[in-house]
């Protein structure tokens, strides 16, 4: 019989990354199966492009960084395949590019417009942004657990950026019709165009179960609650950010309907606020996107500020910018501020009065920015 | 899972229902000659030399203190020999051959009550003194040292919560010996003059609750209570345990005498009952051989120097004896595990665990910040890891690691496997130059 020695404690947690990284797949299933049955075609085009982009270069990657060293000694292939991947490319690496794609899958618009003017399901958008996603987004900076930005999101900007002009965010199908009056106009574009006079154009139930147009999986709300539950029961994301930005979204939208109530628009501040939620990214970002762990704060504290800032800047982004994404852009500027919130310098994992006055300071000011903004600022043109 | 982990799983449900087995007659006992406080020794006995049990048979030398060596058997010194001892290392033991006489050395005698009501603390310092008490909880902090402080005490608490898994030693010296417990208390209680004293048990434990109910009838108006507090992982720590029996938080690195409080473990307190009543050193304590490498899982009452070899057997041998095995002496979560199982039972073991090895492949950190939410601390562990991969010196200094109790606790929460308590260990070294 062997004996070991091996170093204190001797006992582990059941609990892994790898069911971590199930849990999450598990909450996103209902969403991916819902947007198979209302755009199969789409996004099975779009979901079987990232998933290989994604994949592929994941594997490339493990390849080129556990290459043998260069020392002169010839081997075949099947060696330097072995040394290359085997320990190296684990199921983890499999999962963490296969969520990636994913989300990135259910936040690409349904389909592209071709300048002859054909509709086809977004394929350049989804083979560009998802190869920048992973390799802009994720590996450069060293593959699983070092990336600083949340890949999902960076792909989805740059391919909007790049083909933003050609999306459709509206197809035909059985699952709604879209009225004619607004030829397409997502909710969200409604609200940062101020055209806040239409927003009763879909009703709550409409925005709910998604019979808007949008993007491909982010416009149904009710199966995105039902991932968001489940992995807040599974805890396998942590409910501070969840809490905390949807928390702070509510509060702040709610100020900015109380101003635009003020100016005479005669739009009902709850069912603003309840528009804003339902409308957009709100709940897929919050619980698929910000709550990433990687991409997040360690300490509870630094995860409520996170949570908040990320809230902030979705609503600024949404009310005063002229462009629709907020939830993206909030998520990658506070995705940098993430890291300077753990600096070992003030990271602290326990709530104290510092801590606290820096989330309050950060509602009340917002707060006061976009209700100032909106009443005396000109910034609303309805 | 993004959680704070508070209990770790076992099986001391099993074992602490057992009885202890009493192994007292090895053929050979061995004593160690240095330990970790003390590295070094003096003997005074020279090979085919009788002794007798309890009889001084060396010195060792700490830096601040001597500690006698105590014969736990009657018999021939036969010579040094090289086993392994608790904290992992290659040790000289003074190998003694029994005769079975069981013969007391002159220096054993029994105190009626009131010689013991006459003893002033400075008396009581010098008997623990001589019998060589120590910490039996597995810290080996000599008693005496305890006993000197001159800060007024108000309250005594008996740590018998014994939080680490598998471990039953100390459930079941609770259950076989509760007199002796509570004239240790008492005996400690009449030496610092304080009226309050209370034991403290997991909330889970109703057994030992039961028989601490019926024993404390006899003791009414001593100032002597129960105390149930949290099942928790790590409440047998002692400022978790102060807080959760007396509501006063320590501040870290502060003694809890200057709150007016001190603490004993529940095996030290019979050791100090033994000392006192009847002058004798601690000759035998209880051990519970477990784990999921042993067949039928025991608590034994052995002598102290009896070699584990002798006890695999009485359990049913190794299960799986092809499979490789981890050796450890003390809890899963803070003992040291040893390279053979050819090592000595010291004061200090409470346990014998054999585990099955489990190679756990490290995965990248994912920053999920389990570890961050367990410590009991409230460090970083995960910042901490980091700032020693990047062997920044300034940061560790920052982050502060010398508060680390070692629980590990950050490395059992780990869902990539990760042994983090070793890096936040190694930080503890470099924040130390």
């Amino acid at each position: 019989m062997i004996i070991t020695k091996e170093n204190a404690p001797h006992l582990r947690r059941k609990a892994t990354v790898t069911r971590m990284m199930v849990d999450v797949l598990i909450a996103l299933a209902p969403t991916l199966i819902f947007s198979l049955i209302v755009y199969p075609i789409n996004t099975l085009v779009t979901y079987t492009i990232s998933v290989f982009i994604m994949l592929s270069a994941e594997f490339v990657f493990i390849g080129l960084t556990h290459m043998f060293p260069k020392d002169g000694v010839k081997r075949t292939f099947k060696e330097k395949f072995i040394h290359s991947y085997k320990g190296t490319f684990t199921q983890n690496n499999f999962l963490s590019a296969a969520i990636s794609a994913v989300i990135f899958t259910l936040i690409m618009p349904v389909a592209m417009k071709l300048p002859d003017g054909s509709i086809i399901p977004p394929i350049y958008p989804a083979i560009v942004g998802s190869l920048v996603g992973i390799v802009l987004g994720k590996l450069v900076f060293g593959g699983l657990g070092q990336n600083i930005f949340n890949p999902a999101v960076v792909g989805m900007l740059f391919a909007k950026l790049c083909f933003g002009s050609t999306y459709v965010y509206y197809a035909d199908t059985w699952f709604f019709k879209m009225p004619d009056a607004v030829s397409g106009a997502t909710p969200l574009g409604l609200i940062n165009d101020g055209a806040l006079s239409n927003i009763t154009e879909y009703q709550t139930f409409d925005l709910f179960f998604g019979r808007i147009p949008g993007t491909l999986g982010e416009v149904y709300k009710i199966t995105i609650l039902i991932g968001l539950v489940y992995l807040l029961v599974r805890r396998s994301a942590d409910f501070r950010i969840v809490v905390s930005y949807l928390g702070t979204f509510t509060v702040l939208t709610l100020v900015a309907g109380l101003a635009l109530l003020g100016l005479g628009t005669g739009i009902n501040p709850f069912s603003f606020t309840l528009y804003s939620l339902l409308s957009g990214g709100v709940l897929f970002g919050a619980t698929f996107m910000l709550t990433d762990p990687v991409t997040s704060p360690i300490n509870p504290p630094s995860r409520v500020i996170y949570g908040m800032v990320a809230a902030l800047i979705t609503v600024f982004i949404r009310l005063f910018a002229a462009l629709p994404e907020g939830v993206g852009f909030s998520i990658l500027l506070s995705n940098m501020i993430a890291v300077v919130l753990d600096h070992y310098e003030w990271s602290n994992p326990r709530f104290n009065w510092k801590n606290i006055l820096a989330m309050s300071l950060i509602v009340i000011v917002g707060a006061l920015i976009t209700f100032l903004a909106l009443m005396y600022g000109g910034v609303y043109h309805g | 899972m993004i959680a704070k982990t508070t209990h770790i799983k076992d099986t001391k449900n099993l074992v602490g229902s057992l009885p202890a087995i009493r192994y007292m007659k090895p053929k050979y006992l061995y004593i160690a000659m240095a330990n970790a406080r003390c590295p070094k020794a003096d003997l005074y006995i020279k090979e085919g030399d009788h002794v007798n049990s309890f009889q001084v048979i060396g010195m060792r030398h700490g830096p601040f203190f001597e500690q006698p060596i105590h014969a736990t058997c009657s018999g021939t010194y036969v010579g040094l020999e090289k086993h392994y001892h608790r904290n992992g290392k290659l040790t000289d033991f003074i190998k003694i051959k029994n005769d079975f006489k069981e013969t007391f050395d002159h220096s054993v005698k029994e105190r009626s009550d009131e010689e013991i009501k006459a003893l002033t603390k400075e008396e009581m310092t010098e008997i623990i003194k001589d019998c060589a008490n120590v910490g039996l909880g597995g810290s080996s902090f000599p008693t005496f040292v305890k006993f000197q402080t001159d800060k007024p005490i108000k309250m005594i608490l008996v740590n018998g919560i014994e939080c680490e898994p598998y471990i039953t030693a100390d459930h079941r010296l609770m259950l076989e010996f509760p007199y002796r417990v509570m004239e240790a208390i008492k005996y400690t209680m009449q030496a610092f003059n304080c009226k309050q004293a209370k034991i403290c048990i997991k909330s889970k434990y109703t057994d030992i609750k039961r028989v601490y109910e019926q024993v404390l009838k006899e003791y009414v108006g001593s100032g002597i209570e129960l105390c149930c507090v949290g099942n928790y992982y790590p409440q047998g720590w002692e400022v978790e345990m102060i807080r959760n029996a007396t509501g006063i938080q320590l501040k870290p690195g502060e003694l809890p005498s200057s709150q007016g409080i001190i603490d004993f473990n529940v095996s030290t307190m019979v050791g100090i009952y033994k000392a006192i009543k009847y002058n004798m050193p601690v000759i035998k304590r209880f051990i519970t051989v477990t784990g999921d490498g042993i067949n039928y899982p025991k608590n034994f009452r052995v002598k102290v120097g009896t070699s584990i070899k002798e006890l695999i057997p009485l359990c049913g041998g190794y299960k799986h004896p092809d499979k490789e095995k981890v050796f450890i002496l003390g809890g899963p979560m803070m003992g040291a595990s040893v390279p053979s199982d050819d090592c000595i039972i010291t004061k200090t073991v409470t346990s014998i665990i054999i585990l099955d090895k489990v190679n756990y492949v490290e995965e990248p950190c994912v920053r999920c910040g389990s570890c961050v939410l367990s410590c009991p601390v409230h460090l970083e562990p995960v910042q901490i890891m980091n700032a020693v991969k990047a062997n920044d010196k300034e940061r560790i200094k920052k982050l502060n690691p010398l508060k680390c109790v070692e629980c590990g606790l950050c490395a059992y929460s780990c869902t990539s496997k990760i042994n983090v308590t070793d890096y936040v260990k190694r930080a503890k070294i470099f924040a130390k130059l």
